[in-house]
């Protein structure tokens, strides 16, 4: 009833975890019930990642609606279509229409139909779909990687306070170095082939889900853990049966967070000494000026990038139907 | 209950309770000195001022954590930790959002190692008995604040407890429906013969509760008396009845003096820190 709250910033940074004594003694000062999902973390920023918390929100529990509200739910939906898509479709006009009118260069930015029929062309017989595999497999290997190691471990520091007190020095300092400029000293160290591409996104797709996953463990409601400890739960079921259920949604936030550093990352990858991948494609149409074949390997990296998202926010509300906020 | 043949349940001897805080000079008592037995079968109401130490009382009688000094028995047997012989109630529910209500209820089955089969029937025996059927498959964010305490009192009663603890069960909840739990609290303690302590900071609540309402002074928490509650009918408006009125001021003017004086001791504390 009154306890649904928004999500306050809790557990960001590991340095300001509140005191937590899980096997004994522990503080219960009167707390909400349902647990209040901890913010996203985000590790140092590699470039622009949307909010983190688009959480599944608008899931009502509505009973079947009459005619007439059918049709006010209907014009409400198309009404918030036209909203959220607005100022997309804005900018798809503007790239169309303001070269044309000469605002821009056509040399620089070709309006968006030419930019089209140049990436059609290249995806059906043309470069692409090599360049997008080249990329998609080391994006999803270091994501894949990264999701593998990075939850065991953050499970881990999260549940042994002496684990983390021992790490949380360390990841501090990593956390707020961005991957980006640790490139260099990957390439110095693994070459500038395939592996040291994948462990570039490895390393940089294992912090949000690492932190993520931390911060979810931490940050279980109290009142969970005495509520089944008082029913006789020892500490590996209590872990099994309460703390990792209640991480979940924070570690598919990590989770979703990954997948897109793992896109964002990579393009930088690609741009040191690669022969394939669609950052390849990006800076090499770019330096050899092929224009309109650039903006298709943006636009491809761009779809690629939400259809990636979108795949993930499906499977993250699948597997917390029962957050509410 | 007659009186001749009364056994203790849960006997609460000496019982101190002291936390060590951080950075602060002298360690805080948080209860010194109580003495109590509840009886076999009993429905005790325990009030006191906020902060006097009552669910550190029952934190202490659900095993949770362990006294400083006294000890606490259960059928004469000192208490050493959790135990499946007890079942909490807390004020917020503390339901597993992830578990759909019957989940929910199942859950203190599953650590008990029922078979799934008897733990659904169970559960669903539980659900009904507070008037659930029929959400067994809600999560508790689709259900009112009124019926996930309903869950949560069917949840500590499917693992067939002993004793109830409850810590202020329906202190978050409104007036009416407040009211219909109380009665429905009763209905199943006559039913199932629960012993029963019962937290409240509503002194109309622990009259109309409680068997025996045991009065708590301010902190460091001790009992301050026992008063015995008896009505020569429960039929019709007890509250109406001129002796739950008697009853009610006896426990207010109790407490009085003892809200004052946690009063006061926060002031202090406030000023102290600040
Ligand atoms: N784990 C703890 N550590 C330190 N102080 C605590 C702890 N738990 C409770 N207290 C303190 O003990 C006192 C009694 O608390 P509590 O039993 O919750 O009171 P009540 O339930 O009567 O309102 C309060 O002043 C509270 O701040
Ligand atoms: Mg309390």
């Amino acid at each position: 009833m009154g306890d649904r709250r928004s999500a306050p910033a809790t557990g960001i940074a590991l340095s300001e975890r509140a005191p937590q004594e899980l096997p004994t003694d522990i503080d219960r000062r009167e707390a909400p019930a349902t647990p209040a999902p901890p913010a996203a973390v985000e590790p140092a920023a590699v470039g622009p990642v949307e909010p983190a918390s688009v959480g599944p929100g608008e899931r009502a529990t509505a009973p079947a609606p009459r005619p007439s509200a059918l049709a006010r739910r209907a014009r409400r939906l198309a009404s918030r279509a036209v909203t959220k898509s607005g100022a997309i479709l804005l900018l798809l006009a503007a790239w169309e229409v303001l070269p044309r009118v000469g605002v821009f260069d056509r040399v620089f930015v070709p309006p968006l139909s030419e930019d089209l029929v140049v990436w059609y062309g290249l995806l059906l017989d043309g470069p692409l779909p090599e360049h997008l595999r080249a990329s998609l497999i080391r994006s999803l290997s270091g994501f894949g990687l990264a999701v593998a190691l990075a939850i065991p471990l953050g499970l881990l520091i999260g549940w042994y306070r002496p684990v983390a007190d021992a790490l949380t020095p360390l990841l501090e300092v990593f956390r707020n170095t961005s991957p980006v400029a640790l490139l260099p000293v990957f390439t110095l160290i693994l070459g500038i082939g395939e592996t040291s591409k994948i462990t570039f996104v490895l390393y940089a797709c294992s912090w949000p889900v690492l932190l993520n996953t931390v911060s979810g463990v931490k940050t279980v409601e109290p009142l969970l853990i005495r509520s089944a400890r008082s029913m006789g739960l020892g500490p590996l079921r209590l872990f099994q049966k309460v703390i990792l259920p209640a991480a979940v949604p924070a570690v598919f936030t990590g989770v979703r967070l990954a997948g897109a550093y793992s896109i964002l990352v990579l393009l930088f990858a690609e741009m040191v000494g690669a022969k394939a991948g669609l950052g390849y494609l990006i800076l090499d149409t770019q330096s050899s000026f092929r224009i309109p074949e650039m903006y298709a390997g943006i636009i491809t990296i761009s779809a690629l990038g939400l259809l990636f998202n979108l795949l993930l926010l499906r499977i993250e509300r699948r597997f917390s139907t029962w957050r509410t906020t | 209950m007659t009186t001749t043949a009364v056994t203790t349940k849960i006997g609460i001897r000496d019982v101190r309770k002291i936390f060590q805080v951080r950075d602060a000079g002298e360690p805080f008592v948080a209860l010194d000195g109580v003495d109590l037995d509840v009886r076999e079968g009993e429905f005790l109401a325990l009030v006191g001022p906020s902060g006097c130490g009552k669910s550190t009382l029952l934190d202490l009688v659900a095993g949770l954590t362990a006294p400083t000094a006294g000890e606490i028995v259960i059928d004469g047997t000192p208490v050493t930790g959790p135990g499946l012989d007890r079942g909490i109630v807390f004020q917020q529910y503390a339901l597993f959002p992830w578990r759909t209500a019957q989940a929910n209820v199942e859950f203190g089955l599953e650590a008990k190692a029922v078979p799934r089969r008897e733990r659904r029937e169970r559960a669903r025996h539980y659900l009904d008995l507070v008037g659930l059927t029929g959400f067994e498959e809600r999560y508790p964010h689709e259900l009112s604040g009124g019926m996930r305490q309903r869950v949560a009192i069917a949840r500590s009663l499917a693992f067939d407890p002993d004793v109830l603890l409850m810590d202020e069960p329906f202190a978050a909840l409104d007036a009416q429906t407040r009211e219909s739990l109380q009665e429905e609290l009763l209905r199943i303690w006559d039913k199932t013969g629960k012993t029963v302590i019962f937290i409240t900071h509503g002194i109309d609540e622990a009259v109309y509760l409680g068997q025996r309402v045991a009065v708590m002074t301010s902190r460091p928490g001790t009992i301050k008396e026992v008063v015995e509650v008896t009505f020569d009918s429960r039929a019709g408006d007890l509250r109406a009845d001129p002796a739950f009125g008697e009853y009610r001021h006896h426990v207010w003017t109790l407490l009085r003096d003892e809200v004052a004086a946690a009063q006061v001791q926060e002031r202090k504390a406030a000023t102290s820190r600040g």
